[in-house]
């Protein structure tokens, strides 16, 4: 069952089941102020910064990126201005497979994000911000690039801007393009891109808030939690009250301080189902609404085998989970968190060797090599899986597949031998994917096809 | 791969008399983008991209001219181009297709998909036809996963193709 009300995100953009995407067209800067639009900007600077920032932490927004980081404690992390430039980065370098909501707002809706970030400006002080978008989408680049020009004409950026002068200087909005590398989707990468360098991560602390982009306090959001600030503050004081309507509650055995999942969330839906693409809901909507209601049923009749809750990072479901709420505290059901939303659907014949071997050579594709255990140890398993696959794997090789996979990362799960999450989204997947279909990958090691001198790595 | 050693110290630079970075790409440089940022390496991925743009890939004499301008080292700005997947240190084909290869593309049948390129072409993965018209690429996920298989051709995104229907793109371009 579907329990969103109105559109939020995509109330500008035709989506079902509220209107049909084949109707989606570029909301122009006119267009989007006749519906309202920069409404929320102009309450929430009516309001005290300080103000801004309190009610988007009172509304337990959290981070749409993927870790679900609450976006009013990172705004509240930033020291006291002292005069010099402070950043705003924007993390539209969505690159995890499974991944394709932002793009949505960026290509349709590009000035709800816009205001999103004059009000994250507003609210902590940031004079300078920079759109990272990622080198591949040419068409989105160019559409926000064109709304950043409209939003300059109409004096929400630069000389005589609505938001005043922040730290003494004109508020700026630069869009910075990437150049195809998945790192850069990790906040520190990002900066290090933006200054010219390499996307290598780096060690926190400093945390951005303190030390980022040039060594000036930085705050980095993704798109879509900027974008979801603006139908708050529309609303001003019962915007908190508007956004804790949808979503879950915390779990009864949460401590207090454990944020819940309220609000809206886009989801990305892709893999084996009638009508894929992105979806709105509130979040906490179960697997199963969202494939048999919005996406209506699994292609060709298959049974559901597995899915994806948020890009491959966070590991698969088990086929009995079908019925798992999609929210922030997803990880009861062993995987590494909601991630991006993008959920990735897989029916009953797909080969999860396969499945296993296209993941571990996405990391290994993508691994920075700053750390040496993400560097050799995603090679390792993308050269091992292609061999299991290929059918001259061993019982053993399974194993010691496990404990690679179990040795990298920052967590915990990967004893903290990396810098960065990298590792532990190869990790999470691989070690889910082995375990929970462990019977399939057993069987494909004990029919071998031949047999190799090369018993492990390869 | 973004951090595999690439051989730059025996190699021979091909040098021509006119530059690469010429002055109105500089001008440009200088009056939009470097304003942008607090140092003048920060403009680094900017200008590899706007030489790329304007000559299609970047020769080594462009990074030497384009640390020159910005007062690094060559060897930085040429660091910072080695790590990023959509810069060139060598020419390509006219157009530059890249296939996703990611998991919702494979699922949906991206493996068939990029044999019958291949096979039409006459190619593999990496190489450029021999008219220097196509070169193929396989890629990382490209943020089109409801619409897979999906594919780059130079900077235009073409969505749930099949074989057939990708074929007809491919016979279409000039």
């Amino acid at each position: 069952m579907t329990t969103l009300k109105e559109p939020v995100l995509t109330k500008r953009i035709p989506t079902h089941p509220f209107g049909d995407p084949a109707d989606r067209k570029l909301v122009t800067y006119d267009h989007y102020v006749k519906t309202d639009g920069y409404k929320g900007l102009a309450n929430a600077l009516a309001m005290d910064p300080k103000n801004v920032v309190e009610l988007i932490k009172a509304a337990e927004v959290r981070g749409r990126g993927g870790a679900g980081f609450p976006a009013g404690m990172k705004w509240s992390f930033l020291p006291p201005e002292d005069g010099g430039r402070r950043y705003l980065a924007i993390n539209a370098d969505e690159s995890e497979p499974g991944t394709f909501k932002d793009r949505l707002l960026i290509e349709f809706d590009p000035h709800m994000t816009i205001e999103g970030i004059a009000i994250c400006m507003h609210a902590c002080r940031l004079d300078t911000a920079y759109f990272y978008i990622r080198g591949e989408y040419h068409h989105q680049r160019e559409v926000f690039e064109n709304a950043i020009k409209e939003a300059y004409q109409n004096k929400i950026f630069g000389p005589g801007s609505k938001l005043g002068q922040i730290n003494g200087r004109d508020p700026d909005l630069f869009l910075h393009r990437g150049a195809g590398a998945y790192i850069c989707g990790e906040e520190t990468a990002l900066l290090e891109s933006i200054e010219g360098k390499r996307g290598w991560p780096r060690i926190k602390p400093p945390f951005p808030a303190v030390a980022g982009a040039f060594g000036r306090p930085t705050i980095i959001n993704n798109v879509e939690t900027l974008a979801i600030c603006t139908p708050i503050l529309e609303r001003g004081a019962d915007g908190v009250k508007w956004f804790q309507s949808m979503g879950t509650q915390r779990p009864d055995d949460a401590p207090p301080h454990a944020p819940a999942s309220f609000g809206p969330k886009l989801f990305g839906v892709s893999g084996h189902v009638n009508r894929p693409g992105v979806y709105e809901e509130e979040l906490g909507i179960t697997l199963k609404d969202l494939i048999e209601g919005l996406c209506q049923g699994m292609r060709n009749g298959k049974k559901f085998k597995t899915a994806i809750p948020g890009g491959i990072s966070t590991g698969v479901l088990s086929t009995e989970d079908y019925e798992v709420r999609l929210d922030f505290d997803i990880t009861k059901f062993d995987t590494l968190g909601l991630g991006t939303a993008g959920v990735m659907v897989m029916d009953e014949d797909t080969c999860m060797v396969a499945v296993a071997r296209n993941i571990a050579r996405f990391f290994s594709h993508e691994s920075c090599g700053q750390c040496t255990p993400c560097r050799e140890g995603t090679h390792w398993m993308s050269k091992m899986l292609s061999r299991i696959e290929a059918g001259d794997g061993t019982t053993r090789d399974l194993d010691l597949l496990l404990e690679i996979a179990g040795s990298m990362g920052a967590l915990p799960s990967g004893r903290g031998a990396t810098i960065c999450g990298l590792a532990d989204g190869a990790n999470w997947a691989i070690r889910t994917i082995v375990n929970k279909f462990w019977d399939e990958f057993e069987a494909k090691v004990s029919s071998k096809r031949f047999v190799s001198l090369s018993v492990v790595g390869g | 791969m973004a951090w595999i050693a690439k051989n730059s110290a025996t190699m021979q630079i091909d040098r021509r008399d006119e530059p690469y970075l010429t002055l109105a790409l500089k001008k440009q440089l200088e009056d939009d983008v470097i304003p942008r940022y607090d140092t003048r390496m920060a403009a680094t991925m900017p200008a590899l991209h706007l030489v790329q743009d304007t000559h299609g890939w970047l020769p080594h004499q462009a990074i030497e001219e384009i640390a020159d301008f910005l007062g690094l080292p060559a060897s930085q700005v040429l660091d910072t181009a080695t790590f990023y997947e959509e810069y060139w240190l060598k020419p390509h084909g006219k157009y530059v297709i890249w296939v996703c290869q990611s998991l919702s593309c494979e699922i949906l049948g991206q493996p068939a998909l990029i044999n019958k390129i291949k096979t039409h072409l006459g190619i593999e993965v990496g190489e450029t036809t021999d008219d220097g018209k196509f070169t193929l690429m396989d890629v990382e996920c490209l943020g089109s996963c409801g619409t897979a298989p999906c594919a780059l051709v130079n900077h235009k995104l073409h969505e749930n193709i099949t074989a057939e229907n990708f074929q007809s793109v491919l016979d279409a371009l000039e």
